[in-house]
């Protein structure tokens, strides 16, 4: 074949790098974009009424780090609790037990349609309802016996309007998860001999798990932003603090700041921890991952523009 | 002396599709048997039968003596449960074609994991064990591989040692090989003959007739839910003497 010989204004072909190709609608619409948010990071910072001394005295303050602490507090439990319940719902809706698969079926159906605010309140005035709860043969005589306003304070509401929530949107991923899981995995452990609990603990579950994983760090999050509907209760999280704090104060604004600030730093926290998870998942089992692996922000390449252009 | 299998008047339908109508055979202890027949003719779910994967709808199965998945109780038969079944699982080891290796534990960890916890056997004593069959399939180099990271042949012969590490007493194998590259069918087939000669019983579902012709003291031909014939493979592949038979040999002969 014959080529074209270079000619003499213009470098040969093999010795040049072509010019990345720009795409101009992504350069201007990115500069109208900048310049908002750099208009409205101004408002934020030059406004006189969000009172930036005021927020930095009160970001520290004891009160609102005990309030950050139950607020934690809360999501740990209410996720721990949603997920055993979930775990247990999941097995009894994949069970073949008429009774359990019905059981868990109304659970679900239950506790996805009543909003968590609704329930906690309910959860709180249980009292009205049954003033006594008590332990012992059904029909029978009872064993013991506690007064409902002693066992329910708001904090056990909260927990129990939390958790229950959780639970059944963990019961269906969770069931999800396990049908995920090739048939010929319970088979092949069923043929060395395990019993059914033994499968599902030691094979179906952790291949389950995997891939329950990322929504699961997805209701983490939303977990720690729905504990603030918890200042209802009265139970001192880290909104009812910084809201406490204000109705003294009336430095409404600034307090609010505060509150916004911390929720934003524990949710980038946990979006952190959610890549890292998810990042080792994705590799290859037995290889090794860093963290500076880690890409936010991936490039989205066409296969035309990487190709390397040898020297 | 009662064979180690038995299998008298195994019938299975799948709601009224009647897959295996009345099969009758006989394993006893130190045996190969090669079972070959058309795609569908109910070669798996003879296999799966035998240890219950699948519950026949008819007949049963019995391994020495006692019939595998019911029991008597006075004069009335009951059904096993998964967990009851499980002891008679294991003394029947299962190779499948898709390999189905744990994927979330290495080559040793898939062996190990049924000597202790089915049976309790302390890790020390499961691993060394393990490293010793996992040589025997030439796997012991990739020991701490993850199935990901295996070819399929060493996929399979990593499953050939964790099924014999439950030490059974027979080996179920449904197309080993299938699944397999042609350059990867060899190392199987090889792992598969030093089983045979070591003694194990096996009763082998396989398209290759090679192995079949070789390595077989028995071989049964089933078409349509029934075995057509049976017998030593050299009087069967040389001399078969129903139609159907030759149809099989010489379509499967040409192919190869
Ligand atoms: N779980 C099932 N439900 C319904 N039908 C089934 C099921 N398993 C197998 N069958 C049917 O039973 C018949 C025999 O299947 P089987 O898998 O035993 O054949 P095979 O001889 O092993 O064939 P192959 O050589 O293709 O593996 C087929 O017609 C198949 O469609
Ligand atoms: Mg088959």
């Amino acid at each position: 074949m014959k080529r074209p010989a270079p000619s003499a204004d213009r470098p040969s072909i093999h010795d040049i790098r072509p010019v990345p190709a720009r795409n101009v609608g992504q350069w201007l619409g990115g500069a109208v974009l900048l310049a908002m948010g750099l208009l409205f990071l101004q408002i934020l910072v030059t406004n006189g009424n969000m009172k930036w001394p005021v927020v930095a005295d009160y970001l520290f303050d004891a009160k609102i780090l005990a309030g950050l602490g139950m607020t934690l507090l809360l999501t740990v439990l209410a996720m721990v609790l949603g997920l055993a319940i979930g775990m247990v719902l999941a097995i009894m809706r994949l069970s073949s037990g008429r009774v359990f698969q019905w059981i868990s079926w109304v659970w679900i159906w239950f506790f996805r349609g009543v909003p968590p605010l609704v329930q906690m309140i309910f959860w709180y005035n249980l009292a009205l309802l049954l003033p006594e709860i008590s332990i012992g043969i059904p029909f029978g005589p009872k064993l013991v016996s506690w007064n409902t306003n002693d066992l329910i304070t708001p904090f056990t509401a909260a927990i129990m309007g939390l958790a229950f929530t959780e639970s059944a949107y963990a019961a269906e991923m969770i069931r999800a998860g396990i049908q995920a899981v090739n048939p010929g995995q319970t088979e092949a452990a069923a043929t060395l001999g395990m019993t059914r609990a033994q499968v599902l603990r030691r094979i179906v579950l952790p291949q389950a798990l995997r891939i329950v994983i990322p929504p699961i760090g997805n209701d983490t999050i939303s977990m720690l932003k729905f504990t603030s509907l918890v200042s209802v209760l009265a139970l001192p999280d880290l909104l009812y603090s910084a809201q406490m704090i204000y109705a003294r104060t009336y430095q409404t604004i600034p307090l609010l700041i505060v509150a916004t600030l911390w929720y934003l730093l524990l949710t980038t926290v946990l979006t952190i921890c959610e890549h890292m998870i998810e990042h080792r998942l994705k590799a290859a089992p037995g290889q090794k991952t860093r963290f500076w692996d880690l890409r936010f922000f991936p490039r989205h390449r066409s296969t035309h523009q990487s190709a390397e252009v040898q020297p | 002396m009662t064979p180690l299998l038995q299998v008298e008047k195994l019938r299975k339908a799948f709601g009224t599709h009647e897959v295996l109508r009345g099969i009758d055979l006989q394993v006893n202890r130190g045996e190969v048997i090669c079972i070959v027949g058309p795609s569908g003719s109910g070669k798996s779910t003879l296999l799966r039968c035998l240890n219950h994967l699948e519950k026949p709808t008819g007949g049963a199965v019995f391994l020495m003596g006692e019939p595998v998945g019911l029991r008597w109780k006075g004069r009335s038969l009951h059904e096993m449960t998964f967990n009851e079944l499980a002891r008679q699982r294991q003394r029947m080891g299962m190779v499948f074609q898709g390999f189905h290796l744990f994927p979330h534990k290495t080559a040793l960890e898939n062996v190990v994991e049924a000597p202790i916890i089915v049976k309790g056997v302390p890790r020390a004593q499961a691993e060394a064990e393990a490293m010793t069959l996992l040589d025997k399939v030439g796997m012991r180099d990739r020991a701490h591989y993850y199935p990901a990271q295996l070819s399929g042949g060493q996929q399979q012969r990593t499953a050939i040692a964790r099924s014999l590490a439950m030490k059974p007493d027979l080996m179920l194998f449904d197309e080993p090989t299938s699944a397999l590259d042609p350059e990867l069918v060899g190392e199987v087939l090889a792992t598969m003959r030093h089983l045979a000669d070591e003694g194990m019983t096996m009763v082998v579902v396989t398209h290759e007739m090679g192995f079949a012709r070789d390595v077989a003291d028995h071989l049964v031909f089933m078409d349509g839910g029934v075995i057509v014939e049976e017998g030593k493979p050299s009087e069967v592949l040389i001399n078969p003497r129903h139609d159907r038979t030759r149809a099989f040999l010489s379509r499967v002969i040409s192919e190869t």
